[in-house]
């Protein structure tokens, strides 16, 4: 394999900055369990809590949102050429075939969710089924299939794990710290709540950089595994030019779901980018365009 | 897929698997004197067909290479773009005198040049179409990625469109599994729908 001629070049600078945003993840944890052990709180506990917290979100956050969302699983019958989408990408990425659901909305969108390759759905929205052409639509699929091979869910769940640890140690301080124990407990608590706070702000810095990161390797990874990074990319413009017509009150109804979106659901542009959690369309385009120049020129 | 993989999100397209193709040259001779199935003079081979002129022109080679092995037998070669974008080369015996030998060499030519030019990636399937006792298609699907082969049937009755007769086609993995490597997961046969043998 490592012989053979590829189609597309490496990204180096984007995997270096993925592993980067992993690695400062990583050291904002390191240092906030060693604040707690450090004050030597129960913080016990609470990570059992947290930890509970965290298994659920692996093994239930998909079959719960997908009950919350109203998305149904549909037969071959019904939506074939969905599925002959999906089953010929599953060929092609060697991937045994997901649960493929419809959402009922005129919202074009698609997300992915599931832990692991054995136990995936992807979901398509009805309103990307009859906006886009079959290229477009298995571009989007593609890119769907790669946040899977990928392991996106796993990978953004346990990320957020220690976010979440840090929050509940917010609400935890905050209901229950005042009233009780001696002054040296107080201040003990104080720089808990301080520490989460920081802790929390950081990781939601990297956590939406590390989502955007992500994004662009799964464009770049759906656009390799089809052959046609301008298919995904007609299909960004087409769903972008849409997402801005149809009514806030589907868009409201779904923004909590955004982050496994192709393109997140948004009821205003965000001012900065750094707080987004899928990276400019401009930069997406971009990245896409780059791909396509590789490949017709690897003649 | 590695730890390292996973963190970076990066993967390679899987390229095609140890070459089992020519299984089917020697398991068709049970198919025809066992169970009645005869070979119905065709064979395909789907891949995505990328739109480069490096692409175009390894294809045009192929087509030659293709041609000039099969001028022999007689088998003919037909190209055909589905509407989901793949590409399928159909390889064609002579009327009357089908030979899965020479549908496989030809099949085997196809796919070797598209390997041997840096895209072997891009191949998703080949199929040898047969017919049943009843003159019903059945197919048999060589999966690349996977080199497993599976039975596909496609229910004949035009009001059940894309349902299989799963039946049939697990009857068929026990009466081949020993002649032919068959694909143990089931959640991988997949159906390929439109198939123009």
């Amino acid at each position: 394999m490592a012989a053979k001629r590829s189609s597309f070049g490496k990204d180096n600078g984007l995997q270096a900055r993925m592993l980067l945003t992993i690695f400062l993840l990583g050291l904002v944890y390191v240092a906030f369990i060693g604040v707690l052990f450090a004050v030597g709180a129960a913080a016990g506990l609470i990570v059992v809590v947290a930890v509970v917290l965290l298994l659920v979100q692996l093994f239930a956050s998909d079959k719960i949102a997908l009950a919350t969302l109203g998305v149904k699983e549909v037969t071959p019958a019904q939506e074939p050429e969905l599925h002959t989408i999906v089953e010929r990408l599953c060929v092609q990425a060697d991937l045994p075939k997901p649960r493929v659901c419809v959402m009922e909305t005129s919202m074009p969108n698609a997300f992915a969710m599931g832990r692991s390759k054995k136990s995936t759905t992807v979901c398509a929205t009805r309103g990307i089924l009859e906006l886009l052409e079959p290229a477009e639509l298995e571009g989007v699929m593609a890119h769907e299939l790669t946040h899977v091979i990928n392991r996106d869910v796993m990978v953004m769940t346990l990320a957020s794990f220690f976010a979440t640890l840090a929050s509940l140690i917010l609400q935890f301080a905050f209901f229950f710290g005042g009233g009780y124990g001696n002054r040296e407990e107080e201040e003990d608590i104080f720089l808990i709540v301080i520490a989460s706070l920081a802790v929390y702000a950081l990781s939601f810095l990297l956590l939406r950089a590390l989502s955007r990161y992500r994004e662009f390797a799964a464009d770049r990874g759906g656009a390799v595994l089809t052959g046609r990074p301008s298919a995904l990319a007609s299909a960004l413009l087409k769903i972008s030019g849409t997402m801005e017509r149809v009514p806030s009150q589907d868009l409201r109804a779904a923004e909590g779901m955004s982050a496994f979106f192709i393109i997140p659901a948004r009821t205003k542009k965000s001012l900065l980018n750094l707080f987004s959690d899928h990276p400019p369309l401009e930069q997406r385009l971009a990245a896409l365009q780059r791909l396509e120049a590789q490949l017709q020129g690897a003649a | 897929m590695g730890l390292r993989d996973v963190l970076t999100g990066r993967h390679a397209v899987k390229g095609p698997a140890p070459d089992r193709l020519f299984a089917i040259s020697t398991a068709y001779i049970t198919l025809q004197a066992e169970h009645q199935i005869d070979p119905a003079g065709s064979a395909a081979v789907v891949f995505q067909a990328l739109a480069t002129s490096d692409f175009e022109a390894t294809l045009r080679d192929m087509e030659e290479v293709v041609r000039a092995t099969g001028g022999d037998s007689g088998t003919t070669v037909a190209t055909e773009d589905d509407s989901y974008g793949y590409r399928w080369m159909v390889l064609r015996n002579p009327e009357g005198a089908p030979s899965v030998e020479d549908l496989a060499v030809g099949i085997n030519a196809v796919s070797s040049s598209i390997e041997t030019a840096g895209h072997g990636e891009r191949l998703l399937c080949a199929v040898f179409a047969f017919v049943d006792a009843n003159g019903h298609r059945v197919y048999f699907i060589y999966n690349y990625k996977r080199g497993y082969w599976y039975p596909f049937v496609p229910d004949p009755d035009p009001a059940h469109p894309q349902q299989r007769m799963t039946e049939r086609e697990l009857q068929l993995k026990a009466q081949m599994s020993s002649e032919m490597p068959i694909e143990p997961e089931l959640e991988r046969w997949f159906p390929l729908w439109g198939i123009p043998i």
